[in-house]
């Protein structure tokens, strides 16, 4: 989840001189333990196939009841019927199953796992003779393959992939739909099976079936297919497949289609969501121009994975983020930092961090754009999140930025609001902050206006929260506050080097050694 | 160590002995413990004893001992021996929990503190069951039981709200919340039901509610880092059980305890920090529960009563309102007019009384009440959070606000006029709530320096503070007094000057009232107001406009200092330095008769010093006694040192650690004073300056520094030809400072002043070793600091004993030296240097060193003679540094460097600075010039052709202004 794990690899670079780069933003580490719920704006892993087709009748009673003793009959009915040889009787239990797997809630994946039955469904997958239990046996194992890893695996270890890619090619298209659909269901689960279909071709096959003529709804499931073939680290998808995905990809984020545009611009935010050579494939495209229009979309869909590669790029090299900011990204971005959803707050205030961790000259853009009125609404307005993230952006932006662009900020009235989160229930955004007020004073030390800074601070009641820290548990924040005090609010230092003996009355004066050469 | 009976046995007898008060049996039992704990067994040992023993006292001991035992040696530190062995932990961890949970609550404190030591190294990789072990007694149904282990959990997760977040934290919370958040939450529910059932019996009750309370601040700790998705699904169960305890009352809960806050309110306060802690990070999740809560949290304050064992509850649930009010979102909720009234009326305004505890810290504890209002130092009170709620509602509702205070004041203002005597905390809450509304921004050097536009506060100075002020009945109403003076200070940057000065001789008249903090806010006042500026820096108030009461204000000040409880009044004391500041010449008159009284005044203090301030201001008004004094007749020097010396001779005998740095300030300042020749009572005491024991004192060496050069510029030929051999004394000194990284700068000093002073036959044998220090110091560590100083020095050197003299001695302690020292330190540095009057040493050192000293001219050093003559005119280049305006006046405690390290700078001792060059070089461009145009006379062509190879362009630009300036031309 690129947001949560900031890391913003260019501070060591050429920010933060003398800093520990680990001190400052922690980004994209790799792995990342998370105690919240799954985001639920992101765009789904995996996905279940469960809409009733038209003629369907009703769900008879056992297809919708969670009596275990109703399923385990329906199964091993299913079970029957599919492992004998009629194939009227096989189609029938195909069906059965399909249902079952289709019912909204509680469908007894594992039962049909362990009833043997994945087996059977593979090998109907090749019965190009009979599109119908085809068909069916797609949409089981679409649904098996939608639930956990361990169901994932059960799916592709019955040696279901082959089988699907060869029903990307069926003239039928909603075989072919279906394929797509159990592939992009795989292809979520993650890196390695994700390899394993680009290993077996998946995607030329994919792109084969990406014609004008195509059906919109088609389309929607082959899009998110990719998507998730670009999706996921440790490894990322290997550069060769991301440049035979790119550029329809890069097709399908000019669709007027809102779903189309949503899924291709997650694509765009996995893919953007690495090291910098991966965001160069992306920028090379000459989408910029068009990422920077979709931040202008009204849906939500559009607007958040839009965004969110946006940020992914100007988390990028200096060259990188100069790029979208020449797309025209600091005009879109004022809008989004006042949407109505406190997401997408959050995410605009991470971009303006990372564009705010930029050299000078980027950080004056800021300025010329008019972003530092609305980073300090969202410093005093926003949501915990994007204040947390708002406050990074005046940490890079302090600590970046040329006296004048400093003083510009706390003009703005930045620093009043962030001395008021040093209230904050959230220690790593207290010491940021503790740093951004240490880099102001940095500043106004250059100019010789310590003193008047130091009555700001206090006037706004920034030098009480600052004592009051010394008193925090955590030792880091206590020291930072300490020595704020220290250096700016009163004053001392020591260290000892060579020795002088004494007696009662007296100094001993006199070189100890004969010394060795003197060299400077 | 076996584990057996007579093991056990003598571990019983050494713990016995440990608790006898004797040192002399009780230290050797210690010892013999210590000495043993390294061996296998000693821990299960004293677990054993713990258990089985008797005797409850032995058994704590023991207890005691084991979690002290495992606080030293538990941790594993990389490189040093493992301390505890491997059985031993494991058995350790295997028993502990049960142990800790079956034992009586005094052993049960200890273990759990064991516990979570150990823990919070071995959990949880090392000790994977203790979770599970400590669920497992959820079930157990015992709440003595259930408690242990809560109490443990706390210790153990506690951490949780103040580490930063890390994968590793991060699995470690994961994994608790897997097995610790469902029992937990059942847990909750059941105590609660239990709460229901046992609703009439007290003693359930309590331990009930304690369990509820621990379970609340684990809620907190386990919801710090981030919203876990457990508790976001269980969200309905926590908050609306919260909800319920925070509207639930039960009289068998209710303490008789004024003071100690009770059960219920300790639950309470930490439910209201749990839901400020979900208002403030998780907005989007809690916003449904929000409004319930704020009802609630009103409805509890509304209820609540005055007593001071609220206070905790009441400040938490008021800081909750203010946070929350103050959020775009929320405002909504507090929009209503009927709303914001009836917060104002009846959470902020009752909060805002006086109480009777405040009205008896203002009568018995003058000294916390004033500390408490006067600096702030108010954090928790409900004071201080109705201020923060108001200012909270004044983000968004500062008109409706301010109306509905208006009307507020304005009938509390008329209920005191009905009966002042009965009714005057209404006007005590008045004027509070109209300082709470009117201050946005406030500095303790300014007072308020924004002011809300919609309260007129010069109308209610006239109409309601002036008043008070102009009763002639001083000491009537002090609270309302005290209100009115403090009032006077807290606008004082926003009252016209007229009302100010009307304002002046009022506080000098409440300078004589009984009440401590009367007279002190009166002090105060005049203090703060003496430092306010006017048109060009000048103080706005001006001696001439302060002349008619001026006897007045010292007789009053003076008499203030001999009220009951005000002897050491710090702000007395402060008011007596800043007025003799202001006043200046008007002081003179009286000087005789005040410095009688600051010296009887140092003679008491000085016999147990205990006011730091105090002390500090008393000091500060003996220097400007003397300066003032002394400015106007300086042969007022002696009649000075009649008054001071007697006291400074018993303090300094007496060895007043915390007055000494003051004397030798003070004798400082008196010596500097002096015209002719050092007097020979300063004499005396010269040998022991010397004595080590006194620069051990860090607090001792600037002032030390500061007398020993005082010293040497009166009396340097009266030491070299009567104390010469206190010469090596005095340059050790120096080599002791010198060595040390933040001393190094004074033991410039103190060399400078030698080399500058000290008759040159004097310390001619000892100038080579002087050096030889100085290199070797900077070769073991050359910081910016000492490399500055040294520049200082060497260019000081050279002025006063010429280029060639320091070229010799370079040289002569090492072949090529002295072009080391040029090529590596001089020119890369010299830059660095700070300070007109330093720059100008370096400028004209530099100078004889490019013009007077022949081995530059001929010798391998040539080549860098021109780098050199670069460096130099970088340094005449240079933007200078402004020089700092002298207004000393206006210095603060505050303000001095080093007030708080050991030494207390005088800021009314300052020593003006010093040249020593003075005039014999006004302008050192100019001298560079001439002193250029000489040397070219003396060698044609050299100088031009050096110049014209390798000066680069600009250089030279600056230097033909120079040569154009001193109108010369080289040759």
């Amino acid at each position: 989840m690129p947001t949560e794990n900031l890391c913003d690899k260019r501070m060591s670079k050429f920010k933060n001189k003398g800093k520990e780069p680990t001190k400052m933003r922690d980004r994209r580490i790799a792995e990342c333990v998370e105690l919240r719920k799954a985001h639920k704006v992101e765009s789904i892993m995996k996905r279940r196939n469960i809409s009733s087709v038209g003629d369907e009748e009703p769900l008879s009673p056992c297809e919708n009841t969670d009596n275990k003793q109703v399923i385990s009959e329906t199964i091993q009915e299913i079970v029957a019927n599919v492992n004998g040889d009629c194939p009227e009787k096989q189609r029938q239990g195909c069906q059965a199953a399909r249902k079952l797997l289709s019912r909204e809630r509680n469908p007894p994946l594992k039962e049909i796992i362990e009833a043997g039955l994945l087996t059977r469904f593979v090998e109907f997958l090749g019965r190009n003779d009979d599109p119908t239990l085809q068909f069916e046996a797609a949409w089981s194992l679409t649904n098996v393959a939608s639930g956990t890893s361990w169901h994932t695996q059960q799916v592709v270890e019955h040696g279901a992939v082959p089988a699907f890619i060869a029903l990307l090619a069926s003239p039928m298209l909603n075989i072919s739909e279906q394929a797509v659909w159990a592939l992009g269901n795989i292809a979520g689960d993650g890196p390695s099976y994700r390899d394993g279909l680009i290993d077996c071709g998946v995607i030329p096959a994919l792109l084969a079936r990406l014609t004008p003529d195509a059906p919109v709804g088609y389309l929607r499931n082959l899009t998110w297919t990719l998507s998730n073939l670009c999706r996921n680290k440790n490894p990322f998808p290997r550069f060769s497949a991301v440049q035979q995905m790119l550029p329809s990809i890069i097709q399908l984020l000019h669709h007027s289609d809102k779903s189309i545009l949503s899924d291709a611009c997650w694509a765009i935010s996995y893919l953007t969501d690495g090291p910098n050579e991966r965001i160069d494939v992306v920028i090379k495209t000459g989408i910029l121009p068009r990422l920077v229009e979709l931040l202008g979309f009204e849906e939500l869909t559009v607007v958040t994975p839009a965004l969110r590669s946006i940020g992914n790029i100007v988390s990028g090299s200096d060259l990188q983020t100069q790029a979208a900011i020449d797309a025209g990204v600091l005009s879109a971005l004022p809008q989004l930092m006042r949407h109505p959803k406190s997401s997408v707050q959050k995410e605009a205030a991470w971009a303006v961090s990372n564009i705010a961790a930029g050299p000078c000259q980027q950080i004056q853009q800021l300025i010329t754009c008019g972003l530092l009125a609305p980073l300090v609404d969202l410093l005093r307005n926003g949501d915990f999140k994007t204040q947390r993230e708002a406050v990074w952006a005046v940490t890079n932006y302090t600590s970046g930025g040329t006296v004048d662009q400093v003083v510009h900020l706390v003009k703005c009235g930045a620093l009043e609001a962030i001395l008021n989160l040093l209230q904050a229930k959230d220690t790593k955004t207290v010491l940021v902050i503790l740093d951004a007020i240490n880099n102001v004073f940095l500043a106004a030390e250059k100019l010789g206006e310590v003193d008047k800074l130091c009555l700001l601070v206090e006037e706004v009641g920034g030098l009480d929260r600052i004592e009051f820290l010394q008193n925090h548990e955590n030792n880091a924040i206590y020291r930072a506050a300490q020595a704020l005090i220290e250096k700016y609010f009163s004053e001392d230092g020591d260290d000892q080097c060579l020795t002088t003996e004494a007696t009662d009355s007296n100094f001993v004066f006199g070189a100890s050694d004969l010394q060795k050469r003197f060299d400077f | 160590m076996e584990l057996n009976d007579g093991n056990l046995q003598t571990l019983t007898e050494y713990l016995q002995k440990t608790l006898i008060p004797d040192p002399a049996v009780r230290r050797p039992a210690e010892k013999f413990l210590e000495s043993v704990e390294g061996n296998q067994n000693y821990p299960i040992l004293l677990l054993t004893v713990l258990e089985k023993s008797q005797d409850e006292v032995i058994r704590v001991c023991a207890a005691v001992t084991f979690k002290n035992y495992i606080k030293r040696n538990w941790r594993i530190v990389e490189d040093e021996p493992n301390k505890i062995s491997d059985p031993d932990r494991t058995a350790i961890k295997a028993n502990i929990v049960n142990l800790m949970l079956t034992s009586p609550e005094q052993i049960q404190k200890q273990l759990s503190d064991a516990i979570s030591i150990i823990g919070r190294e071995d959990f949880p990789q090392k000790w994977p069951d203790l979770l599970t072990e400590m669920v497992t007694r959820f079930q157990s149904g015992d709440f003595h039981i259930i408690n242990g282990v809560l109490r443990t959990a706390h210790s153990l997760f506690k951490r949780y709200r103040h580490e930063f977040k890390s994968n590793e934290l991060w699995s470690e919370i994961k994994l608790v919340l897997d097995t610790f958040a469902q029992p937990l939450t059942e847990l909750f529910k059941a105590t609660i039901d239990l709460c229901q059932t046992h609703a009439t019996d007290v003693n359930a009750l309590k331990v009930l509610f304690s369990s509820l309370t621990l379970i609340s601040k684990l809620f907190y700790s386990l919801n710090f880092q981030d919203l876990p998705e457990f508790f976001e699904d269980n969200m309905e169960t926590w908050m609306t059980n919260f909800h319920n305890l925070l509207t639930l009352d039960n009289k068998l809960l209710q303490t008789d305890d004024e003071e100690e806050a009770g059960l219920l309110e300790l639950l309470k306060s930490q439910i209201c920090d749990n839901a400020a802690l979900y208002a403030q990070k998780y907005d989007e999740e809690f916003q449904p529960y929000l409004p319930r809560f704020v009802t609630a949290i009103w409805n509890l304050l509304v209820t609540t009563g005055q007593e001071v064992k609220y206070d905790l509850l009441v400040s938490n649930a008021i800081q909750f309102l203010a946070s929350v009010c103050e959020r775009p979102h929320y405002k909504h909720l507090f929009e209503d007019q009927n709303v914001l009234t009836s917060i104002c009326e009846k959470v902020i305004v009752p909060n805002m009384e006086f109480r009777s505890a405040d009205e008896e810290a203002f009568e018995d504890n003058a000294e916390e009440y004033i500390i408490r209002d006067l600096e702030g130092s108010d954090i928790d009170t409900r004071r201080r959070a109705a201020c923060d709620l108001v200012r909270g509602l004044c983000k968004f509702f500062e008109g409706p606000v301010t109306g509905i205070f208006s009307g507020y004041v304005n009938s509390m203002l008329t209920e005191y006029a009905k009966n002042p005597g009965v009714n005057w905390k209404h006007k005590d809450a008045a004027i509070y709530l109209v300082t709470s509304l009117a201050s946005k921004a406030q500095t303790q050097k300014h007072g308020i320096t924004q002011a809300n536009e919609l309260v007129n506060l010069c109308e209610f100075f006239v109409n309601h503070i002036l008043v008070d002020l102009k009763s002639p009945n001083v000491n009537e109403f002090p609270v309302l007094k005290a209100d009115a003076i403090k009032y006077v200070m807290t606008f004082r940057s926003q009252l016209p000057k007229e009302q100010l000065l009307e304002a002046v001789p009022l506080l000098v008249a409440h300078l004589q009232t009984e009440s401590i903090v009367q007279h002190t806010y009166a002090a105060h006042s005049l203090e703060r107001l003496f430092t306010m500026r006017g048109a060009n820096n000048a103080t706005l108030i001006t001696p001439a406009e302060m002349a008619p009461f001026t006897e007045q204000l010292l007789n009053n000040l003076f008499k203030a200092l001999a009220i009951p409880g005000s002897s050491e009044n710090e702000y007395i004391m402060k008011a007596i330095m800043r007025s003799f500041s202001l006043l200046q010449d008007a002081i003179v008159p009286y000087i005789p008769t005040l410095i009688g009284q600051l010296t009887h005044k140092l003679l008491l203090v000085s016999k147990n010093p205990s006011k730091p301030h105090f002390n500090h201001y008393l000091f500060e008004s003996l220097c400007l006694s003397i300066r003032i004094t002394c400015k106007a007749n300086r042969d007022t020097v002696g009649s000075f040192e009649e008054a001071l010396f007697p006291v400074f001779t018993e303090i300094l005998q007496n060895d007043v650690q915390e007055f000494v740095p003051y004397v030798f300030q003070v004798m400082s300042l008196l010596l500097e004073i002096h015209t002719s020749s050092i007097p020979s009572s300063y004499m005396a005491l010269f040998p022991h300056l010397l004595q080590p024991a006194l620069w051990e004192r860090t607090g001792n060496i600037p002032p030390l520094v500061r007398l020993l050069q005082a010293y040497l510029e009166k009396g340097a030929t009266t030491i070299a030809s009567t104390a010469a051999d206190k010469i090596p004394g005095l340059l050790g000194v120096f080599q002791k400072l010198i060595a040390s990284k933040a001393n190094d700068h004074q033991g410039f000093y103190l060399l400078n002043s030698i080399v500058e002073q000290m008759p040159p036959d004097s310390i001619t044998q000892y100038r080579k070793q002087i050096f030889i220090l100085l290199f070797q110091r900077l070769q073991s560590s050359k910081t910016t600091k000492f490399v500055k100083s040294f520049l200082v020095f060497i260019n000081l050197y050279c002025v006063k004993y010429g280029a060639i003299a320091l070229q010799e001695i370079f040289d002569g302690i090492q072949p090529k030296m002295f072009g080391m020292v040029v090529e590596k330190i001089i020119i890369p540095e010299v830059q660095k240097v700070s300070g007109q009057v330093e720059k100008k040493i370096c400028a004209v050192g530099i100078t004889k060193i490019l013009t007077e000293c022949p081995a530059m001219m001929d010798t391998e050093y040539t080549k860098l003679w021109t780098p050199l003559l670069q460096a130099l005119i970088g340094l005449f280049e240079l933007p200078e540094d402004d020089s700092i305006p002298d207004d000393e006046h206006f210095i603060d405690i505050e303000d001095t460097p080093g007030y708080q390290t050991a030494f207390s700078q005088l800021a009314f001792a300052g020593k003006k600075e010093h040249d020593p060059i003075g005039d014999a070089v006004n302008n050192p461009k100019i001298l560079l010039a001439q002193s250029l145009h000489k040397l070219s006379t003396a060698c044609p062509g050299r100088v031009p052709s050096m110049l014209s190879t390798s000066l680069p362009a600009e250089a030279l630009q600056f230097l033909q202004g120079y040569l154009q300036a001193a109108t010369v031309q080289l040759v």
